[in-house]
């Protein structure tokens, strides 16, 4: 089928990032943040799969945040890509700080977009998964529901991200194929917003 | 309405010409012009509840649904606009928003369904409105499938398929609103229903993983398997079969479309029995050694049966075979006769004497379903023929045909029926009604199985026919022999004896050598052993030799047991009761050491 023209919502997402990303000297790289929420982490593999492609990319991209920065706070950065979905209160925080410094917010993987596993639990409420989790498992021998005020307060349902902040591009996949998350970083950094079709789309 | 009057119409600026009464989907279908579809399914009564086949009629400014819409003549349909594709997307995202779809955790994801397929189609690579995660029951209580609520998109097909092709009507949609939802019965679970014949057309109908096949879960997509196509040997009807495989395994099993048997319906024991149940299958020869059945190479079996048969003399010699044989090895069961004193073929009661004059009617499935009266007369076809229940249910339930059944055990077909009564128990008031129900009838069909040939069924049988002839205003009354056995009429055309009582025939002279051949039965010819007078005689018999694939009463008391291939690794023909030479065809490699059944038999008796 024949996608037609008109109105995209992520046309002006195109300009954004072709604006973010101009050719690639040293010092004017895209500055890209990575953020790991309620998800399997599944997502990032995906993205290390990348593999040999991942060379190609750091000539391209700065990495100043991710899972496997150790920087504490968020800096300001050019894209910021987003796997699993908001759970809780400490979660829902760190994501609205990424979007504020991110001119493009990427969600990636179906955590992220349609809450997936992690939502699981929304069909039960929030008192009965903890009771499930802490005071009726069967290994449990002290049942404790935590409630340190350290601990991130669980939030009544998990959301996916566009339910929370503002997202500009969706990658799909349960992890998203490497070839996907190469292709949508391309089309990116090239200046074209990616298209969905029935070749690249998997939800699985 | 003229159903002949021909018409064009352009879709899509194509001239596409027709007849009356065709609906636009059909037209664009036609002429290969796809229009995305979830709620259509060829065969059923469109539904209109999907709203993805959505199309544009020029100077109309409301849009339709093409699968409810009828073609009109000069017409102008677009099929594909940017207004369509954005309303079927925003159609799509509330189906998805709807329930929960999560498909890294169905086993129905890559490539089986038809709602995901859809979103691919349509780009969607995210939902703009809020997920309603609503808490769904999951039914697990059916033998072979399970109803997940979850990812249902309340198509209706399951509930259509149920009323239209198997016409029992166990499904069925309840609740209101944003509560709707498929029920079985009376909101009740499919292990409680009372209704539900476990064909399993519903499952291979869903466009989702709603309806998903216990045996076939997390087996891998069926887009990546190899689909065979091959006949269903479990009885007479001869429905085709779609066998999938994966790695010399089977996936799942539907019916095949194409066939003209049974349309791509199946009952439940062609759609599950075979295979989805777990069995003891032979796999090696088997000889007794010290009181015991031990595993042993085929040529230490077949020096042990040929020595067996050598001590024997020719009478001293049975060949016993049960009626599922295909066409091809009855010829090498008969070529035996000169080596074999007596060959003979196990059937049930009363069915000897419809072999003594098979007879076929041709396309008597089709013409069954227009027939405005069924007799079922000695049958069971509830229990035995799933496929011909399914079509006289719907021919009772859809064209208010008139159903009669003369039985001497109940079945669940009898709550159709008009008139249902004991064969052994017919009173005079009963033949008024039986009359007077059959009046002004023009179509009927009778269907006789093996308990019609006692001597009180035949009775009932002549008076029924002479009342059918007496009230004749049409045809003449459609006549279906339905043997109990698979392929039993076909076998004894070939020249095959049908033996009803096993006892007797095999103490009529004594015997040092019988060779049984029970090929794939799913009981391992149980059946032979049920028989009075055969669990004394066996013993006294020198060699018994059981050719079969499952272990049963019968391959216990064998002193050589030959493994067999089963339905899905044999090849041949069967003949069904149209007459229709049906074609098997191997799906599997022969598992183990099992051979055919035709070589088995070449090489004991060569």
């Amino acid at each position: 089928m024949k996608k037609p023209t008109g109105k995209t919502p992520t046309r002006k997402l195109a300009r954004k990032t072709a604006a973010a990303a101009p050719a690639p000297s040293a010092s004017a790289r895209v500055r890209v943040a990575t953020m790991w929420l309620s998800g399997c982490s599944g997502c990032h593999m995906s993205f290390l799969d990348l593999d040999e492609r991942l060379v190609e990319l750091v000539k391209l991209v700065d990495i100043l945040h991710s899972p496997i920065v150790d920087v504490k706070d968020i800096p300001e950065v050019d894209v910021g890509i987003v796997e699993g979905c908001v759970n809780n209160n400490e979660q829902e925080h760190e994501l609205k700080k990424l979007r504020s410094r991110c001119k493009v917010l990427i969600a990636l993987g179906d955590c992220a977009i349609t809450g997936n596993i992690p939502a699981l639990r929304n069909q039960f409420s929030l008192r009965d998964c903890l009771v499930r989790a802490y005071e009726q498992t069967e290994s449990t021998r002290i049942s404790c529901i935590p409630n340190d005020p350290i601990v991130p307060v669980l939030n009544p349902k998990a959301r996916p991200l566009q339910e929370v902040v503002k997202v500009d591009l969706h990658i799909p996949g349960c992890p998203p194929d490497a070839d996907v998350i190469w292709y949508a970083l391309t089309e990116l950094l090239a200046g074209r917003t990616p298209q969905w079709n029935e070749k690249n789309l998997r939800y699985d | 309405m003229s159903a002949t009057k021909k018409i064009s119409l352009h879709i899509d600026g194509r001239l596409c010409e027709t007849v009356e009464g065709r609906t636009l989907l059909e037209v664009a279908r036609a002429n290969r012009i796809a229009i995305p579809t979830l709620c259509y399914l060829e065969g059923l009564t469109p539904w209109g509840g999907c709203r993805l086949c959505i199309v544009e009629i020029e100077g109309s400014p409301k849009i339709v649904p093409a699968c409810t819409t009828p073609a009109t003549a000069g017409i102008k349909v677009i099929t594909q606009s940017p207004r369509l594709y954005n309303l079927r997307r925003a159609t799509l995202e509330f189906l998805f928003s709807e329930r929960n779809h999560i498909c890294p955790m169905c086993q129905y994801n890559k490539g089986d369904c038809g709602l995901q397929h859809q979103g691919y189609v349509h780009g969607i690579d995210s939902i703009r409105y809020p997920y309603l995660y609503p808490s769904l029951p999951v039914d697990v209580s059916a033998k072979y499938f399970g109803l997940d609520h979850n990812r249902c998109i309340l198509c209706t097909r399951c509930v259509r398929t149920c009323d239209e092709f198997e016409g029992a009507q166990t499904l069925n949609v309840g609740k209101r609103g944003i509560r709707n939802q498929v029920v079985v019965d009376m909101n009740q679970t499919f292990g409680e229903s009372t209704s539900c014949t476990l064909c399993g057309a519903c499952v291979s109908n869903c466009p989702t993983g709603a309806l998903f096949d216990k045996a076939a879960a997390f087996r891998g997509p069926l887009a990546s398997c190899q689909p065979v196509l091959t006949t269903c040997t479990e009885c007479s009807v001869g429905c085709g079969l779609k066998v999938f495989t994966k790695e010399n395994r089977i996936v799942n099993v539907w019916g095949d479309p194409s066939s003209p048997v049974n349309r791509g319906h199946l009952c439940v024991k062609g759609r599950y029995e075979t295979w989805a149940v777990p069995r003891e299958r032979i796999l090696t020869p088997l000889v007794r050694k010290k009181g015991s059945l031990q595993k042993a190479s085929w040529d230490e079996a077949l020096s042990v049966i040929r020595k067996a048969a050598k001590a024997a003399k020719k009478t001293e010699q049975a060949l016993l075979v049960l009626p599922r044989l295909t066409n091809e090895t009855a010829r090498t069961v008969v070529g035996l006769a000169e080596k074999v004193d007596r060959v003979g073929m196990h059937v049930a009661t009363n069915e000897a004497a419809l072999c003594a004059q098979p007879e076929f009617t041709a396309d008597a499935l089709t013409k069954l379903r227009d027939a405005d009266a069924i007799i079922v007369i000695g049958a069971r076809p509830s229990r035995d023929q799933g496929l011909l229940a399914a079509r006289i249910r719907t021919a009772v339930r859809k064209n208010g045909a008139k159903l009669l059944i003369f039985h001497a055990r109940k079945s669940n077909l009898d709550q159709f029926a008009h008139v249902c009564a004991n064969v052994v128990s017919l009173e005079h008031r009963l033949w008024e009604r039986v009359a007077a129900t059959l009046e002004g009838v023009e179509r009927p069909a009778v269907i006789y199985g093996p308990d019609a040939m006692s001597p009180i069924g035949v009775t009932v049988l002549e008076r029924l026919i002479r009342i059918l002839e007496a009230n004749r205003n049409g045809e003449e009354p459609l006549l279906i022999s339905l043997p109990a056995g698979s392929n039993s009429l076909a076998l004894a055309g070939a020249g095959l004896e049908a033996v009803e009582e096993v006892g007797p025939w095999l103490g009529a002279k004594p015997l040092k050598f019988l060779h049984v051949v029970a090929s794939d039965d799913p009981a391992g010819g149980a059946q032979v052993m049920d028989e009075t007078g055969v669990p004394e005689l066996l013993p006294g018999i020198d060699c018994v030799v059981v050719q079969a694939a499952y272990t049963s009463p019968l391959t216990e008391a064998a002193k050589v047991v030959l493994p067999t291939a089963i339905w899905c690794e044999k090849s041949g023909t069967v003949t069904n009761i149209e007459g229709r030479q049906l074609h098997l065809q191997p799906a599997l490699p022969r598992h183990g050491e099992a051979r055919d059944d035709a070589a088995i038999l070449e090489s004991v008796f060569a």
